[in-house]
């Protein structure tokens, strides 16, 4: 019953996807104060183990000052600051090897390590990546074997209670969550997730796997793999669906930490608005042409030719949130409707089954609720109205035989 | 001898224009509605964008018969407890007289009219509760349609005022997990695709709801021979004068 309650409750105090972008000024002189006595104390800090140091790296990569300024006020605009607030972040972006980033990976295939590694050529977001302390990752690390596990015992240790853990992938919960196991120990996904994460700061969920189960959890999902959100209880949680996601998101995110010591403001999946409040329909630049009922018929007609909008054959920017269609990817260099085709909605929930099928909703398979036949919406529903035709017109001809019977009788 | 015939006032001025304001609204929902699920026709591509719109008027069509279809069912909402002339929550509640006469009418349907033990002057509890499910269908468009709609309003801001979004934010945002538990979905978190799902699912039942009460009426014209289909047009049926 209290269960019961506690769901109600949930269910009607859900916060939404609003986006207050203006809080006033007595707000943000107030957080100003906050952020810049936390800059002027993580300064005095000597950093963590990470000795590299922004400027070189920035000079090194050719990018000059201006740049990186220019950079800085993108991010404070993303994290919707004031502009005063851009000396602030670019300070914080200075200091990110203060932060003790853990990284550990369960049920994924590396693509968010992958999306931060292999960019075209290394910019500011990816840079900044480098630099933050990152005290363990499976995949970047030279250490395996025995050896990696006593590295990540002593980054738990050295800083416990102050370390980010991100999360990339999902955990499998079938078997005992024996589906997935790491390291000499054969320790499961679910343990070591527990594990670390118990003296974690703040637990960071990157990419559609670890936030909603992702590919992983799609149907039929036989090693009924979840997310994190939903094992993990008592710990501030930050998701960063997509997929991958966009490493300027985690950089937000980072910066958001170091510059405020809190997380920031969540919606109802748990995911940051300054980056998951916004529906990408609404900033597309093909959304004229959904609104003229312009549309890409098939691949390669003359619509597609002429950029129309991609509703047609599958594009799920109408219900999907996340501020590529803002941002983009890789710096600014271009998104999937940029290159001529849909949205997947990879940042929603179960975006695998219910957002990813290519074609408009009305037209995709869509389970029944007993697990069997996949049909359509509409062919589930004419099969409903022509069983209702049927019925109707066994009816009236049974009732005008009966009729007809009737009269004959009285005759 | 020809029988003498009473006439019986059923429907109000007001039910009768509110009856047909929402049919016709239904209509312009379901094909501008299956046109937003999935656009079935094209338009010219040599028409430039601004001549056509074709989209944003089948959403605008959409949205305006929504918002009419939801201001009656709010009156009529406030009809199944206040209304002057008939209130129709006294043939819902499962009283013995109301239970008996269910029976009765789905009886005389199966029957096809061979047995009719029930007094048909009046709206039956059969009726009331067909009705009742049209109702709660219509109150589930109502809050799904919101909720998809709302998304478009991302930002919290609206021409009205922000009471608006935050309103149907905290009006119907419980439609998400009840859309993904109606439609049983697997998945561990529902989405607003299941709300989708279950807008669009929801149309074809009110489909199927509208053949059954089109063929009924029409049934009970012919068979139970009291004129029946002229209530929702003069608002009267004509019954024998030994039973009125």
């Amino acid at each position: 019953m209290a269960d019961r309650i506690e769901g109600v409750k949930k269910l009607f105090t859900s916060k939404s996807a609003r986006v207050d972008t203006n809080r006033g000024d007595a707000h943000y002189e107030r957080l100003f104060q906050i952020c810049q006595t936390r800059i002027e104390a993580l300064k005095t800090q000597t950093p963590q183990q990470n000795r590299l140091h922004i400027d070189d790296l920035l000079e090194d990569q050719g990018i000059s000052r201006r740049d990186f300024m220019k950079w800085a006020s993108a991010v404070t605009g993303m994290l919707m600051l004031p502009s005063s607030f851009t000396p602030l972040v670019a300070d914080a972006a200075l200091l990110m090897n203060r932060a003790p980033v853990i990284w550990i990976e369960l049920s994924d295939c590396a693509g968010n390590t992958e999306a931060i590694l292999r960019s075209d050529g290394p910019k500011i977001d990816e840079i900044l990546l480098d630099i933050i302390s990152l005290e363990f990752n499976e995949t970047i690390m030279s250490a395996s074997g025995h050896q990696a596990e006593k590295q990540l015992e002593d980054a738990m240790h050295t800083f416990k209670d102050k370390y980010l853990l991100f999360v990339e992938g999902a955990i499998p919960m079938g078997l005992d969550g024996q589906y997935g196991t790491i390291g000499a120990h054969a320790e499961t996904f679910y343990d070591h997730l527990m594990r670390i994460s118990k003296h974690a700061a703040a637990v960071v969920a990157v990419g559609s796997c670890a936030t909603f189960g992702g590919v992983p959890a799609a149907s039929p999902n036989p090693t009924q793999a979840v997310g994190v959100m939903d094992v993990l209880k008592g710990k501030p949680l930050i998701n960063i669906p997509a997929c991958p996601a966009n490493p300027a998101n985690m950089v937000g995110v980072i910066i958001h930490y170091i510059l405020t010591g809190q997380i920031p403001e969540l919606d109802s999946l748990l995911r940051p608005k300054f980056a998951f409040g916004y529906r990408i329909h609404d900033n597309c630049e093909r959304r004229a042409h959904f609104d003229a009922g312009e549309f890409v018929e098939e691949w390669g007609d003359d619509g597609a030719k002429n950029n129309f909008c991609l509703y047609k054959v599958g594009c799920k920017g109408p219900m999907t949130f996340n501020n590529c269609s803002i941002i983009r990817y890789n710096e600014g260099v271009n998104w999937p409707i940029g290159v001529g085709r849909g949205c997947i909605g990879c940042s929603e929930p179960d975006f695998w089954d219910k957002y990813a099928y290519e074609r408009p909703m009305a037209d995709a398979n869509i389970k029944a609720p007993t697990g069997g036949v996949e049909k359509t919406v509409d062919e589930f529903g004419l099969g409903l109205l022509t069983a209702a035709g049927i019925g109707i017109g066994i009816h009236a001809a049974a009732s005008l035989a009966a009729g007809k019977k009737e009269e004959s009788g009285e005759a | 001898m020809k029988p003498e015939y009473k006439q019986v006032k059923r429907m109000t001025t007001f039910m009768r224009i509110n009856h047909w304001v929402v049919a016709i609204c239904m209509v312009a929902a379901v094909i501008t509605g299956l046109y937003i699920g999935h656009p079935y026709y094209q338009t010219y591509i040599a028409d430039p964008a601004v001549d056509k719109y074709v989209m944003a008027w089948n959403r605008w069509i959409h949205f305006m018969v929504a918002i009419i279809f939801d201001v009656s069912s709010i009156v009529i909402a406030y009809l199944y407890f206040f209304s002057r002339f008939e209130k129709p929550y006294k043939k819902l509640i499962p009283t013995a007289a109301n239970l008996k006469e269910f029976f009765e009418v789905i009886l005389n349907l199966v029957t096809l009219n061979r047995r009719k033990k029930f007094d048909s002057t009046h709206s039956d509890s059969f009726n009331t509760v067909f009705f009742l499910v049209f109702h709660l269908m219509l109150v589930w468009m109502l809050l799904t349609g919101l909720q998809l709609y709302v998304h478009g309003l991302a930002s919290g801001l609206s021409s009205i005022g922000n009471w608006w979004p935050w309103m149907l934010h905290l009006v119907t945002d419980w439609t998400v997990p009840v859309s993904g538990w109606l439609i049983g979905t697997t998945a561990p978190t529902a989405s607003i695709m299941d709300v989708r799902v279950s807008h669009h699912l929801t149309m074809w039942l009110i489909l199927v709801w509208v053949a059954f009460h089109i063929y009924y009426q029409v049934w009970r014209t012919i068979y139970w021979k009291e004129g029946d289909i002229s209530i929702v047009v003069g608002g009267s049926k004509f019954v024998k004068d030994d039973k009125a």
